[in-house]
């Protein structure tokens, strides 16, 4: 837990264990502060005012003491949980702009959301609320069982006995409430997601909800959630009883001690050190309950660093250590294998193809065949299995990811749009660039269309990714944002960017004016595409089916025909004939 | 809120109070128990004190004889406590429980029945907010801090009762840091102020959108390279909230540092031996007596430091509370009154002066009359922002029209039932959505009870069977975990889905749009084999699939502007000849429209 939380502060370690040195500091000194209260007592009962005046002073000076670490201690802690809320919050983001693509999964994301708002939160008020009673907490006794010893040895020896015993305890409640808690964490993770779905597939939800078919998932998982808090508040209830039973019974049994000491023979010094024992018995007790009651606030916290730990110690894509430029703008794959995940077959297998410089690749197949995959390891969502993605003549792998994306523009079918207007979006594909470049590009896409009919042009704020505009529209920004970028290679995934006519229409007149000058690869959807491309390529379950012009491959009775007939059919159809 | 405010009694209670209402007697009988518990489990303080006094000014062999006795009653009050604390806590969390579950399912609840407009306009990241985030902090509220409360009061009132009746200038004395420590912590408290504890709160939501985006957008922010402004944007939202943090938390923390120095127990502890030992120096009390002081005294610091703490918990709930209440009260899309609902006869379609708008920009359309014959094929069509969308997504009640009706076999939608309707319409609308579950599921989402049978015969229809046989775990294939699936087959799961509903009127929207060619293909056949003998409506963006329909209705901004057969409009040479010269279909322009030309 210890070193998920060093993990997770990183750079801002010092400060963690700072302040820690400090908070065990502080246990020690007000553990021996509250010792020298012992004499005091002993000096007053016994009538002795001069050695209470000076055990008083001793007293005083402690409690000063304590006092001004205290203050460092607490404005420590502080320190530490800003550290979490700030700087651990963008290590995370930093981390996972790293991961490759194909780690969000709906699972990750929708747990990752869950990390960063709510367990950072959590982890953050460890330190200043948790931490610093916890470790002064779990200090103060051994002193003040050392103390104990002096006064009176068996009572010491149940104070020692007593202190392995709880920890003990405390291991045993808390292994007896951690599955039932990681069950409760996956159930919630699970009511997250459905959560996310719900808002975001709320039409089809609501239109397929005849027999309560829709919510049936959301509802399932909260019933799940409500279940395994059951189950978890029942087992914590168990172990809080655990803990805090085995601490007051051996409070009772050190008060039976003390208590069997009081026999008729017992001087009056032995009578004094029996109750100062018992004072001292009472401190030592209940620190060791304030730790006892904190002890559900730990393992909630524990269960947040462990998810946050997972994704910190997922592997990022590798950065070169002595990067490469590429030396033109040519696309080759080397006998290209990648799958998703081990044990499924490969998605694309023993894929090869070089596309020049300056020249088109149509990309032709069957959903599915694998398409969609070859052109996203161009862009490096994920790295091969097997074989070399290569741009101007240079493995990408070994080109720096800042390199890398200012060669490649996309227009690819994950057309998200950021919260802010149109004029925004546009320009993230490049930040510099004036209003008159955003109007060149939208106009190219199709985008001035839109603007010029809303209330509030290029300015229009846009929604949670788009949801203001319709999805042909969104589409249009994202293909104005891919053309602003105007890198030399252009990827182009032309069946799901196509979306409507006027989409098709700003998907031809980019290819028909960028063609020549940039490496364009394209998955094409449309014959005129097609039949413009240099070089098409036709994948079939993951591999390259046939390879050539198009005015070869339509000479050949293959799968290329094959298509051209396809495209024909689906020509010749009508709804309603 | 201003309306909210005017309705009654028990929508002017604060939300906290509204949310727990359903569990308040539970929560009271939990308290009481708490707090006689922890009186209880204090009594042992008071014995030992008395075993002392019996022991010292009795001596002990005198006294021997009853410290059995206090022992035994000491004992048995502490066991007894730890019982009624524990089971008085028991009781909260079981209640927070039982509340959690309930709260969660109202909230879907609402939801579901608020027009679909609303979701366009809040964050999905609001909503898993308010359905887990917020409740769970509800819990610290329900089930910790009524009881804590309950347990800190029973602790201190036990212990200064005590202490006063033993004598009450020392208790005054000895207990003096607690005041200071109120009088520290609350002014501390005063200097927050209402507009930092608004950005503290509005920071935390912030973050929580920032991620939902800043996670959606990672293909982007990796395609545009790290100098995009997407991850920016995280990072502000970061920067802010600690900012906001700060501002929030950074006047505090000196004076509560020294606040919680002043009643640590050792301090506590010091005050009473020095004053104790003053008193007994001035002959006031004698040394027996400040004993109890000693012992009793430092025990108030933890629950006083909780009191403190606590504060926190209801802060943040409260916030939490008011987030869960306001969407608990959003305004519902209106249902018929039970009873009221009528069954519509017929399928007979007819939009009557139709006017809907709201503030997002493309959703306004007008003046929409027309009417959808049984078994007829209608066409809508037109530039993108025209309204099309909309009219679809009015005919499925996403939302009510501002003015003129919508009426299905000659009934109001309003007046129809949700499941009534949804059985009789059904549709494949632009974003294909699949549900995290296999596929089977996905298919029988309006029909969970369907057979096996029954499913794979709509995935047949759909031309999506062998595919889903092809999966490793066929019909159990988890979408988007076990298995990925392109855009035309996510559609044709859609497809089937529909056709398994089997709704005698079906409207479909850019159905055939994210196809590629060899799923295009099998989607249009699916399609038309389904269509025929239904009432379908088309949102079509390709006109070259719609020339046949009975009725083609064009639409630009927001109205209707021309109606007709394909061949008619041509000829009209207005907006539709436009679109489908800008289509490029003039070369494949089916003989009927040239022949059908009317002058």
């Amino acid at each position: 837990m210890i070193k998920a939380l060093l993990r997770l502060l990183s750079d801002d370690a010092p400060v963690f264990r700072r302040y820690v040195v400090m908070a065990l500091s502080y246990g020690l000194l007000s553990g021996a502060t509250i010792a020298a209260a012992v004499p005091l007592l002993g000096s007053l009962l016994r009538g002795d005012g001069e050695g209470a005046g000076r055990w008083l002073a001793i007293l005083l000076v402690g409690v000063v003491a304590c006092w001004l670490l205290r203050r460092r201690v607490e404005i420590a802690g502080i320190g530490v949980g800003l550290a979490i809320l700030g700087g651990a919050r963008l290590r995370i983001g930093d981390h996972v702009a790293r991961l490759p693509v194909g780690w969000f999964t709906s699972e990750n994301t929708a747990r990752l959301g869950h990390i960063v708002t709510h367990g950072m939160m959590e982890i953050a008020q460890l330190p200043a609320h948790v931490v610093t009673p916890l470790v002064s907490g779990a200090v103060t006794p051994l002193v003040v069982v050392s103390a104990l010893f002096v006064l009176d040895g068996s009572m010491g020896l149940i104070g020692l006995v007593t202190l392995p015993l709880m920890v003990g305890v405390f291991v045993l409640s808390a292994r007896l409430g951690r599955a039932a808690d990681t069950a409760y964490q996956m159930s919630a993770a699970e009511t997250s997601q459905r959560a996310v779905e719900f808002a975001q597939a709320q039409s089809v939800l609501r239109a397929f909800n005849g027999e309560g078919g829709g919510v049936r998932f959301l509802e399932g998982a909260i019933e799940s959630q409500h279940r395994s808090g059951r189950r978890l508040i029942w087992l914590s209830t168990l172990s809080v009883v655990l803990n805090v039973w085995i601490l007051q019974a051996a409070f009772a049994a050190l008060v039976i001690a003390a208590a069997s000491r009081l026999t008729s023979d017992v001087s009056v010094p032995e009578i004094v050190a029996v109750v100062a024992a018992m004072l001292l018995a009472v401190r030592f007790v209940d620190p060791l309950l304030d730790v006892a009651a904190f002890g559900a606030a730990v393992r909630g916290a524990r269960n947040q660093l462990a998810e946050v730990d997972r994704v910190l110690t997922e592997d990022p894509l590798s950065e070169p250590v002595n990067p490469q430029c590429p030396r033109d703008a040519s696309v080759e794959l080397r006998d290209v294998t990648f799958g998703y995940r081990r044990g499924e077959p490969a998605v694309v297998s023993g894929v090869s193809l070089r596309v020049e410089p300056g020249s088109m690749l149509a990309l032709i197949g069957a959903s599915g065949s694998g398409k969609t995959t070859l052109m996203r390891m161009v862009a490096r969502f994920f790295d091969a299995d097997a074989g070399q993605v290569m741009i101007g003549g240079v493995d990408i792998r070994d080109i720096s990811s800042k390199d890398l994306s200012a060669q490649i523009s996309q227009i690819f079918q994950d057309s998200w749009l950021f919260q802010g207007s149109i004029a925004d979006n546009i320009r993230i594909g490049r930040p510099g660039a004036t209003d008159d470049d955003i109007r060149a590009a939208a106009q190219l896409a199709g985008v001035d269309e839109i603007a010029d009919r809303l209330p509030d042009g290029f300015d229009t704020i846009v929604g949670e990714g788009g949801a203001r505009l319709s999805g042909g529209e969104r589409q249009r920004v994202a293909i104005a944002r891919g053309l602003i970028k105007d890198s030399p290679i252009l990827l182009v995934d032309e069946a799901t960017a196509a979306l409507d006519a006027e989409n098709q229409e700003a998907i031809a007149r980019t290819l028909s004016r960028l063609r020549g000058k940039r490496t364009v690869l394209v998955i094409a959807h449309q014959l005129s595409t097609v039949r413009m491309a240099d070089a098409i390529v036709v994948m079939e379950n993951g591999r390259v089916a046939e390879k050539g012009s198009p005015r070869e491959l339509e000479a050949r009775d293959g799968l290329y025909r094959h298509f051209l007939q396809q495209r024909q059919a689906a020509k010749g159809w009508r709804i309603g004939a | 809120m201003s309306e909210d405010k005017a309705i009654s009694g028990a929508e002017r209670r604060s939300p906290v109070r509204r949310l727990l209402h359903p569990v308040r007697m539970r929560l009271a009988v939990a308290v009481v128990l708490a707090t006689v518990g922890q009186a209880l489990v204090l009594v042992p303080l008071a014995g030992i004190a008395v075993i002392a006094k019996l022991a010292l000014v009795d001596g002990a062999g005198d006294a021997s004889g009853d410290i059995p006795g206090v022992v035994a009653i000491s004992l048995f009050c502490l066991v007894a406590g730890m019982a009624l604390v524990t089971a008085g806590e028991l009781l909260a969390h079981l209640a927070d429980n039982w509340l959690t579950v309930r709260l969660r399912k109202a909230l879907v609840d609402r939801l579901s029945k608020v027009p679909l407009g609303w979701f366009s306009t809040h964050a999905s990241g609001a909503v898993r907010q308010a359905i887990q985030d917020d409740i769970t902090t509800l819990h610290e509220l329900t089930a910790h801090y009524y009881t804590t409360y309950g347990r800190c009061v029973g602790a201190i009132a036990i212990s200064v009762v005590y202490l006063l009746a033993i004598d009450w200038r020392l208790a005054v004395l000895a207990l003096l840091p607690f005041p200071l420590f109120h009088l520290i912590f609350g002014a501390a408290k005063r200097s927050i102020t209402e507009e930092r504890l608004k950005d503290f709160i509005a920071g935390q939501s912030r973050i929580s959108n920032a991620v939902v985006e800043f996670i959606s957008g990672i293909p982007v922010v990796k395609a545009f390279g790290a100098a995009g402004r997407a991850h920016e944007g995280y990072r502000d939202a970061v920067d802010g909230f600690q900012k906001a943090f700060l501002r929030f938390t950074g006047p505090l923390v000196i004076p509560l540092a020294n606040a919680n120095a002043i009643i640590t127990p050792v301090t506590v502890l010091a005050f009473t031996l020095a004053f104790g030992s003053l008193f007994v120096h001035l002959g006031w009390i004698t040394a027996v007596d400040v004993l109890p002081f000693a012992l009793v005294a430092p025990g108030i610091s933890g629950p006083m430091m909780l009191l403190g703490f606590l504060g926190h918990a209801v802060a943040n709930a409260t916030g939490a509370a008011e987030r869960v209440q306001s969407l608990l009260d959003t305004p519902l899309l209106e249902q018929p009154a039970p009873g009221s609902s009528m069954r519509p006869e017929g399928t007979e379609i007819r939009f009557e002066g139709v006017r809907y708008a709201y503030d997002g920009p493309n959703d306004v359309v007008c003046d929409i009359d027309f009417t959808l014959e049984p078994g007829t094929v209608t066409a809508i069509v037109g530039p993108s922002g025209a309204g099309k969308s909309t009219i679809a997504r009015l005919l499925l009640r996403f939302f009510d029209p501002d003015r003129g009706r919508i009426t299905l076999g000659g009934v109001d939608l309003r007046q129809i039932a949700s499941t009534d309707l949804y059985r009789r319409i059904g549709f494949v609308l632009q974003d294909v959505r699949l549900i995290h579950a296999t596929l089977g599921d996905n298919i029988a989402l309006g029909r969970p009870s369907a057979s096996r049978q029954a499913v794979e015969a709509a995935a047949r229809l759909a031309n999506i069977h062998d595919r889903i046989m092809a999966l490793p775990r066929g019909y159990d294939t988890v979408v988007g975990q076990d298995a990925r699936l392109s855009g035309g087959e996510e559609q044709r799961v859609a497809i089937a889905r529909a056709i398994l509903l089997d709704p005698p009127v079906l409207v479909l929207d850019e159905a055939t749009a994210a196809a590629d060619a060899e799923s295009e293909a099998a989607v249009q056949s699916a399609l038309s084999g389904f269509a025929s003998g239904r009432t379908l409506l088309v949102i079509a963006h390709r006109l070259d699939t719609i020339t046949h329909a009975d009725r083609i209705i064009v639409m630009e901004r927001g109205r209707i502007v021309e109606v007709g057969k394909h061949a008619d409009l041509l000829a009209l040479n207005g907006c539709y000849a436009r679109l489908w010269r800008a289509g490029g279909y003039g070369d494949h322009m089916p003989e009927t429209a040239i022949c059908e030309v009317t002058p």
